[in-house]
């Protein structure tokens, strides 16, 4: 007897949460109820996605990430990774060949303007505009970095992809080292002022100078001086800091003056160069992976390295001497002020992709918050400011230092021809830096040749006689 | 009889139908692709740059070749450099230790396989073990050139321009010496002896016997290793590419690894089909040059023969 009238008020109750829910649901408008990924996934069922990278963590990451993703759509997904050139190469021949062998490709963004001229990849507007495919609580307008996001993906004014990584190169150092006493007193006594992070290239001179005991195997820094697209990239945080450019433009889409040999620049090579007394004897045939092992192997104090290697190095016990004595920070300063060089890997869909919808899905899917912290927590390196705001990744030793450079990141030349300015300046910065020229001879003919690359809308702002 | 005379008649007329299937797939993989790409080098053809999808731009390239590029003619001399240096010291260390094992060595079947090991190594793995040997900082054989004082604590072979290309050269000759010394091997026991007798009787002592004849019996197998090794040099590209990637700077860039930059990094397709040609044109010429060279001597006595005969 006693249940009877708690019974029917819960009843009641019931009734009219059930009314409220369905007020609420159509207050609220239908689609946000409505888009489900395994719905929009379902016409896709059961086939299979091709992708190509880089074999680097990030990549490794979302190795591990896809399965949920295919668990829910029945869509599979195969990744192919390899190293850097031949990921590159690989998918120039696909595009080139027209097979559509790949149904998203992950690369670097230097390439963009080549696939966009060409006709290779697709603008991705016609997916981001239907209401099938786009998850509605998707919005790359707010939930990325806008400035990376342009630079990484878009191409003359078009939204061709999402920034797989957003890499930046920063100063790594061993922090250990730095509040060493016997360190500290020994630097002033000899430099005059406290042993710090450099903020200046005075400042590291004297630094690397002081850390260099060849007889204990110990160097003051290294440089990735090896005939690779690493040299090119680490002189650009040079260049950059020193006030040069190598063209004289604002977006990376866009073709001007070449400026490559001015004084800046020279001087900043020969900065460069200076720094070869206080590296390893081999430092002329290093990348990025030799100086990434020097660092782990605690063979070296400071170095200007990038943010996607840093887990590797900081965070990783069993592959690092030196995890947890690592500091990271913004590189010195120069004339240019506060600058970093980005360099990212986007996603783009090919235009003879064979599942265009379905790709599309997954690196939606990859975009969103959870799936990028945990790629980023796992050695990526995300393009939204939520992960970075995440207390996780606040945590990490070279957060600060990334974000701090993604702020004052300067685009480069993302044109068409960009990757061959790339070859020229690699070979002639090689050539400088192992006495078969002098600085402003390799600048010189570097400025030149790509002047001449460009043809007319590229003229050399300091000629060459 | 008259069965005979069928079966000559088939044959005769079987001959070219039974050679129809090799010529074809000659034509189909060897003279096809190689007509396609002369066409190439007449095309403005560029993976990379938009509106050069491969329209006929007559002699440009070649022009181009001849008169601008500047690399191209040093990665040219940097190869013949290579291949002289190379061949004529594998040629010699080969030949002198094949004389050694053939008159001095009784059981020589274990130093040949010894010998033969770095051969039979895939050439980019030959590129990796050299370029962990020659590493800067712990490579083994870095340590031991210090260690006698052959480089001191601030050299490192592979970032140094000028000893770069002489250290690919000695790996090249660890590498193939082995090879010239089987060949040439080969030859010396497959010698008659009878030359040797009737000289030994006439009085000759070991140096003519080697210079009159050991030398002249073997030279069609000198030809074919000279040949081989010539051909094999020029192409070089594995361990280069591995080792340095043509640096420093342009130190080891040789037509090979150039020819791979024009191609396969910037994607210039029609340049990239001129110089491949070049390499190709240069091997054909030095080829034809040496071939009559060698050979022209030995014709001139077979023919001789022939007449007398």
């Amino acid at each position: 007897m006693r249940l009877e009238p708690s019974f029917g008020r819960l009843f009641r109750i019931s009734m009219e949460t059930a009314f409220l829910a369905i007020l609420l649901t159509l207050f609220t408008g239908t689609h946000a109820v409505a888009w489900t990924l395994e719905e929009a996934a379902a016409p896709y069922k059961g086939i299979t996605i091709r992708t190509i990278g880089e074999a680097l963590p990030p990549l490794e990451a979302m190795e591990k990430l896809k399965g949920d993703f295919e668990e829910r759509t029945g869509i599979e997904v195969v990744i192919e990774m390899y190293e850097h050139s031949e990921a590159v190469n690989k998918v120039m021949l696909d595009l080139n060949s027209k097979r559509g062998r790949y149904d998203f490709i992950l690369q670097p963004h230097r390439e963009l303007g080549r696939f966009v001229a060409n006709g290779h990849v697709e603008a991705l507007e016609k997916y981001l505009d239907n209401s099938a495919l786009r998850d509605p609580s998707f919005s790359p307008e707010d939930q990325l970095y806008q400035g990376l996001w342009k630079e990484i993906s878009w191409y003359g004014g078009k939204i061709y992809g999402f920034p797989f990584t957003a890499l930046t190169m920063y100063m790594w150092y061993r922090d250990d080292l730095l509040n060493d006493p016997k360190e500290r007193e020994g630097f002033k006594a000899k430099y005059g002022y406290d042993l710090k992070p450099a903020t200046t290239w005075q400042e590291y001179t004297d630094i690397a100078e002081w850390f260099t005991r060849p007889d204990e195997g110990f160097y003051g820094t290294a440089i990735q001086g090896k005939r690779h697209e690493a040299l090119w990239y680490e002189w650009l945080n040079f260049l950059y800091s020193f006030g040069g450019d190598m063209l004289e433009v604002k977006a990376g889409s866009e073709c001007g003056p070449v400026i490559v040999n001015s004084p800046e620049a020279i001087a900043s090579l020969e900065y460069y160069k200076s720094l070869m007394d206080y590296s390893p004897a081999d430092t002329l045939n290093y990348f990025w992976d030799d100086v990434m092992a020097l660092m782990q192997q605690g063979k070296v104090y400071q170095l200007i390295m990038w943010n996607d290697a840093t887990y590797a190095v900081a965070e990783d016990a069993e592959a690092s001497t030196v995890a947890g004595k690592m500091g990271f920070d913004i590189i010195p300063q120069g004339k240019g002020g506060k600058v970093g060089q980005v360099e990212g890997w986007t996603y783009l869909i090919p235009t003879y992709s064979k599942n265009k919808e379905a790709a599309y899905l997954f690196v939606q899917w990859m975009m969103e918050q959870q799936q990028q912290l945990n790629q980023h927590l796992n050695g990526g390196a995300s393009a939204r400011p939520d992960v970075y705001a995440h207390p996780d990744v606040q945590q990490i030793s070279y957060s600060k230092a990334s974000m701090d450079t993604n702020a004052v990141a300067l685009p480069k030349p993302t044109i068409p021809e960009s990757p061959q300015i790339t070859d020229i300046l690699v070979r002639e910065l090689s050539s400088y830096l192992s006495d078969q020229k002098n600085a402003k001879e390799a600048l010189d003919t570097a400025a030149a040749e790509i002047s001449k690359l460009l043809g007319s809308c590229a003229p050399m702002k300091y000629p060459v006689q | 009889m008259i069965n005979r005379r069928m079966g000559a008649i088939v044959d005769r007329g079987m001959a070219p139908l039974l050679l129809i299937p090799s010529v074809l797939l000659l034509l189909l993989i060897l003279v096809g692709p190689f007509l396609y790409m002369v066409w190439t080098g007449f095309t403005d053809l560029h993976f990379a740059l938009p509106g050069r999808e491969g329209s006929f731009v007559g002699f440009d390239n070649f022009r181009r070749l001849v008169r601008e590029d500047h690399i191209f003619w040093h990665s040219f001399l940097l190869t013949l450099k290579f291949v002289v240096w190379v061949v004529i010291i594998e040629f010699i260390a080969g030949f002198a230790l094949a004389l050694l094992l053939f008159h001095f060595i009784q059981k020589r079947r274990l130093f040949l396989t010894l010998l033969l090991v770095p051969m039979m190594l895939a050439p980019v793995a030959v590129g990796l073990i050299w370029k962990l040997l020659l590493q800067g900082d712990f490579g083994m054989v870095t340590y031991y050139l210090r260690l006698i004082g052959v480089i001191d604590e601030r050299t490192a072979i592979l970032s140094d321009s000028s000893l770069v290309l002489p250290a690919i050269m000695l790996i090249d000759l660890w590498q193939w010496t082995p090879f010239v010394t089987l060949i040439m091997l080969a030859g010396l026991l497959s010698l008659p002896r009878e030359p040797y007798e009737a000289a030994v009787m006439d009085g000759a002592g070991p140096l003519q016997l080697f210079r009159d004849v050991t030398l002249p019996l073997l030279r069609p197998i000198i030809a074919l290793v000279l040949l081989l090794r010539g051909i094999d040099a020029f192409k070089e590209f594995d361990k280069v590419f591995i080792l340095t990637g043509g640096g420093p700077g342009i130190a080891t860039e040789l037509l090979s690894i150039y020819t791979y930059r024009v191609n396969f990094k910037d994607w210039d397709l029609g340049y990239g089909a001129v110089c491949a040609f070049m390499v190709y044109l240069v091997v054909l010429i030095l080829c034809a040059v040496f071939y009559k060279a060698v050979f022209w001597g030995g014709g001139q006595r077979s023919r001789r023969a022939g007449f007398a005969r």
